[in-house]
């Protein structure tokens, strides 16, 4: 079979995609989990229930959202309401089986940072802050984080702890009564990531085609476990892509035209 | 029976702002690119306004133009950002200057400590933000959220202090003159937010009847008692949307987040589009009937 050529942006859609099982509840943000989400509920998730914190639920957008209030998530929405019910009675309720989030940076025990770049005395950026992402990391059953590969966002300590991962490792979670169960996986451009069930410390899954585990290792600013038999993540089939471009035919959010 | 009169609480934008002197705190209405109350930005800023403080969950190009200006530089916030187009360009660069002051809160945070408000009760209890830098890092409050013991269960629960502003201020499809006020589309926090505040300011696409609101009451999402003064102001939330009346003015907000990367950049947008027009009617006249007849929805979308 001829292979059809791939973005690194489709690649990342497309982990995001099968990380959601047919029926769950899914919470997700703009970007690429927004198509993540879109894509496995027309291919094999169609039972899968979408929710974005505006206020929507259970969404079937014909066209692309660029905020999680856009009204292009209203067009034949189930219901249309408002933070407390998505936030409040769906999330903090236990009601939302997997949640996506991006990450300006995150630690060995998946914790996220989404608000300061520096000293939070002095800062040198002001990120966008927590926004739904801590409500989503706290009571989600499990999340899923998205966001491109760079060394500088895989830190020994963050620069601020936005939204819980496993916190310093087993237990701690439990101990705050936090109900969701934390990060399960991480989707970049270069390879995917999960954690240790018995440690809760962030290791090696598979690396994308053309990437190796020791280019991983040095990508990040911890020391990284990397288990034996690294798998390559399977390519995203041809069907997969040709449904996944006429879901953001724009490029918004796949970019335009680059391979 | 006596027929009552209808009480009208109808006021112009420029009159209506006048109303909030320079140090109130504001509960902010709109969520994401729905609703927010752009027009009424427009006017602090063109009033000269200082020393705001803001209260909300979300915040994009509304209160960037207020970062921008100066006019409010205090934020109890969850999210600052314009979302799919990047980084608030003023924000970013004020926040380098170190002239802006934030206590970060997460989304439902925030809006539970609306709900707290209006409920009259000096705080709520949330499962969430506890284990994070968002319970000890603070800047504008000595108490910023507290974890307790529960009473009933004794476990840890984390309370966050209620908020009753100054003011509410939200945007919405249609009102009376009265202020029964229709939401359609997503509520965000905007129901709370008039509940919570001393004083409501309610802007609408549109006033409609008294009899009109009474033949659909259950459309009312925020009945009149709630609300002090209604502006009939369209395209109030422009350049953002409003759900089934229009769409957001993606070209605009792209050019914004471009031009006012720099400080020069900025000055230009703030002299041309803010200060340079006269009024919200100015600024509608400028973008032009063409634009605006664009951006209207097409009914059987709502975009």
């Amino acid at each position: 079979m001829e292979m059809t050529e791939y973005s690194s942006t489709e690649m990342m859609a497309v982990c995001g995609a099968h990380a959601v099982k047919d029926g769950e509840r899914v919470f997700a943000g703009t970007g690429l989990p927004v198509l993540g989400a879109m894509l496995a509920k027309v291919t094999h998730a169609p039972n899968a229930i979408i929710i974005y914190e505006g206020g929507y639920v259970d969404t079937q957008n014909k066209d692309l959202a660029l905020s999680v209030a856009d009204s292009r998530l209203g067009y034949r929405a189930a219901a249309s309401i408002g933070l407390i019910e998505t936030l409040g009675f769906l999330m903090m309720g236990g009601r939302v089986d997997v949640g996506f989030l991006g990450a300006a940076q995150i630690d060995e025990y998946g914790n996220i940072n989404t608000s300061y770049i520096g000293e939070f005395e002095k800062p040198k950026v002001r990120l966008p802050g927590s926004g739904g992402g801590n409500d989503i990391a706290s009571s989600a059953g499990r999340i899923i984080l998205m966001f491109t590969h760079d060394a500088r966002k895989f830190v020994k300590k963050l620069d601020y702890l936005t939204s819980p991962g496993h916190l310093s490792g087993p237990g701690s979670r439990e101990k705050l009564g936090l109900i969701g169960k934390g990060p399960a996986l991480v989707v970049t451009d270069k390879c995917q990531m999960d954690f240790n069930p018995d440690t809760k410390r962030i290791r090696l899954k598979s690396v994308h085609p053309g990437v190796t585990p020791e280019w991983v290792k040095e990508n990040v600013m911890f020391d990284l476990i990397i288990p034996n038999d690294i798998p390559t993540t399977a390519e995203p089939t041809a069907q997969e892509l040709e449904t996944l471009r006429t879901l953001d035919p724009q490029g918004i959010y796949l970019g335009k035209g680059q391979k | 029976m006596t027929e009552a009169a209808i009480e009208d609480k109808r006021i112009t934008l420029e009159e209506v702002t006048k109303k909030v002197p320079d140090g109130a705190h504001i509960a902010w209405g709109g969520f994401g690119y729905q609703r927010p109350p752009e027009a009424f930005a427009m006017e602090l800023i063109r009033q000269k306004k200082r020393g705001i403080r803001v209260y909300t969950c979300g915040s994009e190009h509304d209160l960037d133009i207020l970062v921008g200006a100066e006019v409010c530089l205090e934020f109890e916030v969850a999210f600052f950002a314009i979302e799919a187009l990047g980084l608030a360009p003023n924000l970013r660069r004020r926040s380098q200057e170190g002239k802006v002051k934030f206590e970060d809160y997460s989304n439902l945070a925030m809006a539970l400590r609306f709900l707290g408000g209006a409920l009259n009760v000096p705080f709520m209890p949330i499962r969430h933000m506890i284990g994070t830098d968002m319970m000890e890092k603070t800047r504008l409050r000595k108490d910023k959220a507290k974890v307790i013991d529960c009473p009933f269960t004794g476990m840890s629960i984390t309370l966050l202090p209620s908020i009753q502003a100054d003011f509410g201020v939200i945007c919405a499809q249609k009102a009376d003159q009265a202020g029964n006020v229709q939401i359609f589309g997503i509520k965000g926090e905007d129901n709370e937010i008039t509940r919570c505040a001393k004083k409501s300011i309610v802007f609408v696409e549109e006033i409609i009847s008294n009899e009109e609101i009474r033949q659909h009451p259950d459309m009312t999402m925020i009945p009149g008692l709630y609300v002090d003064y209604v502006v009939e102001l369209p395209f109030g939330s422009w350049p953002m949307q409003v759900f089934g009346i229009y769409d957001y003015d993606l070209a605009h907000l792209q050019y914004y987040v471009q031009e006012c990367k720099t400080e020069e950049g900025w000055q230009k947008y703030l002299d041309e589009w803010i200060l340079g027009v006269e009024n919200h009617e100015g600024l509608l006249k400028k973008i032009g009937e063409k634009r605006l007849k664009e951006l209207r929805a097409d009914p059987k979308y709502g975009y």
